[in-house]
């Protein structure tokens, strides 16, 4: 058969790195979902002066895999009066498009999914079906708890999503270029040379943003447990639960690992380049959205809109204009 | 051949979803699914792109009606909780079907016939236009179609915003 032949002959260089990323990208995904669990338990003892897990192996580094097995074993119930369907689509929907999310970042020069010259692009197009995740949970599953959840979640990413793209789009008219390898390429080496020294406004409104759109506190108003049991997931048990969960952590990842090719030169780092900056640095940051979320109080949902449209949205548009006339004046 | 061939089958694959996704919207009674629908069609509406070699307009479609669009038609739904049995969930008579079939053959017609007749010489194979490249067009040569098209964004608010106090003032 040959047209069997150039059917394999044709796509495959690209197809099996793509098949060999995603399942890199799973195994990633997962360890990273235990691991940053223990991190966060870990912090949050640490803050709050006390031991954290410590029972469990060594350090309660084994911790995570108890409780995921428990996740793992539980019955998945589905409540009355719920919508069958959409109470199960959801939390497939919150998780399956992680993937895309993690193909086009450059961890090195050469460690990459899809080397697309519209990176950015792609993972903030797959980035809005979380919210839609969120939305269908909360409006699936017949809880008020549940519709409330959905509700903010709607009004608050879609709120932060626009500084967070001004704030993305300041540093591609600075480069140049949707592609994250090209924008890490034209950063050099050194702090000094990072895209942070230029567009510092720029990372503030898109941190801030990015912990907004994850949903972490101090901005976790969709799950805000103290007020809605615990928002748009107070009816998964099991692992639908567990999706949710692995999603808001893969997310995570996301958010730091573009804030890292974005402002602080990705793989690129001091000395010798390679993947270990990246994820140095990576976790740098998935560090300091943990220690926020022990440190900050939740704000009020006033005070979040608030925030967004009087502050970060006025502000990420001065910063777009500004970089815009910079960019046609000096270079 | 065989690439073709694969086309071919995106094609069609791209095509079932947005038909299926489109009836699903039309006929499903609870608006929540029917969304679902919708999100469907505008997922096989960017692979259709895509296979046009257009991947910065898939993406924006994605980005745009799936990751705005769609949440604000969902936030529309939930702020009203439209109950799933209102009046429209009764069977429409056989007049008013044939009408609504009519309806949305006749621009599709229309479109398909001019289509056939005044065809544009079309590439046997698309191309992908860089972003820069796209841009720049956009505000040179066709500027003013790109400027009408924000216009039209422009009546559509204005026109949400005067059936809104229309609608307050007959209260």
């Amino acid at each position: 058969m040959p047209d069997m032949n150039t059917l394999l002959a044709g796509i495959p260089a690209e197809l099996t790195r793509l098949v060999l990323a995603l399942i890199g990208l799973m195994a990633f995904i997962g360890l990273n979902g235990l691991a940053l669990v223990w991190v966060e338990r870990k912090v949050a003892g640490h803050v709050q002066r006390r031991p954290g897990p410590y029972e469990v192996g060594p350090f309660g580094l084994i911790q995570p895999i108890v409780d995921a097995v428990k996740l793992v074993g539980k019955q998945l119930a589905t409540p009355a009066g719920a919508d069958k369907f959409l109470f199960w689509l959801a939390p497939l929907l919150s998780f399956l498009p992680i993937f895309l999310l993690f193909i086009p970042i450059p961890f090195s020069e050469n460690l990459v999914g899809l080397n697309t010259n519209l990176g950015v692009l792609l993972i903030l197009a797959f980035a809005g079906l979380n919210v839609l995740a969120l939305c269908l949970a909360g409006w699936g599953q017949n809880n008020k708890w549940g519709l409330l959840g959905a509700g903010r979640a709607v009004a608050q990413s879609v709120a932060y999503e626009i500084p967070l793209l001004l704030a993305v789009l300041a540093v591609s008219f600075q480069t140049g270029s949707l592609s994250l390898a090209e924008i890490t390429a034209k950063q050099g080496a050194w702090p000094w040379q990072w895209n942070i020294v230029v567009q510092p406004l720029a990372f503030f409104l898109y941190f801030i943003c990015a912990v907004a759109e994850t949903n972490r506190a101090p901005f976790d108003l969709p799950e805000a447990e103290s007020e809605l049991t615990a928002g748009f997931h107070t009816e998964y048990s099991g692992m639908g639960f567990g999706l949710f969960f692995l999603a808001e952590y893969a997310n995570m990842i996301v958010v730091c690992s573009v804030a890292t090719v974005l402002f602080l030169g990705g793989w690129q780092g001091p000395v010798e380049p390679g993947w270990w900056w990246f994820l140095i640095k990576m976790y740098a940051l998935l560090v300091v959205i943990i220690w926020f979320r022990w440190t900050y109080p939740r704000v009020r949902f006033d005070q979040l809109l608030n925030l967004n449209w009087k502050w970060l949205l006025p502000l990420s548009m001065v910063n777009l204009l500004a970089t815009a006339f910079a960019v046609k004046l000096f270079a | 051949m065989t690439n073709q061939l694969v086309v071919q089958i995106s094609f069609a694959i791209y095509a079932l979803l947005i038909v299926g996704g489109g009836l699903w919207a039309v006929l499903d009674k609870s608006l929540i699914r029917a969304l679902v629908g919708l999100i469907l069609t505008l997922f096989g509406v960017a692979g259709m792109y895509l296979l046009m070699a257009a991947p910065l307009i898939a993406l924006m479609q994605l980005l745009i009606y799936v990751g705005a669009v769609v949440v604000l038609i969902f936030f529309a739904i939930m702020l009203t909780r439209a109950p799933a049995g209102g009046e429209e969930c009764d069977k429409p008579d056989v007049r008013q079907l044939i009408l609504a079939l009519l309806g949305a053959l006749a621009p599709a017609a229309a479109l398909g016939f001019a289509i056939h007749k005044y065809a544009k010489a079309a590439r046997e194979v698309a191309s992908e236009i860089a972003p820069a490249v796209l841009g720049k067009v956009f505000l040179e040569p066709y500027v003013l179609a790109f400027e009408l098209i924000s216009v039209v964004l422009f009546v559509a608010m204005a026109g949400a915003v005067l059936l809104g106090f229309e609608r307050r003032r007959a209260k």
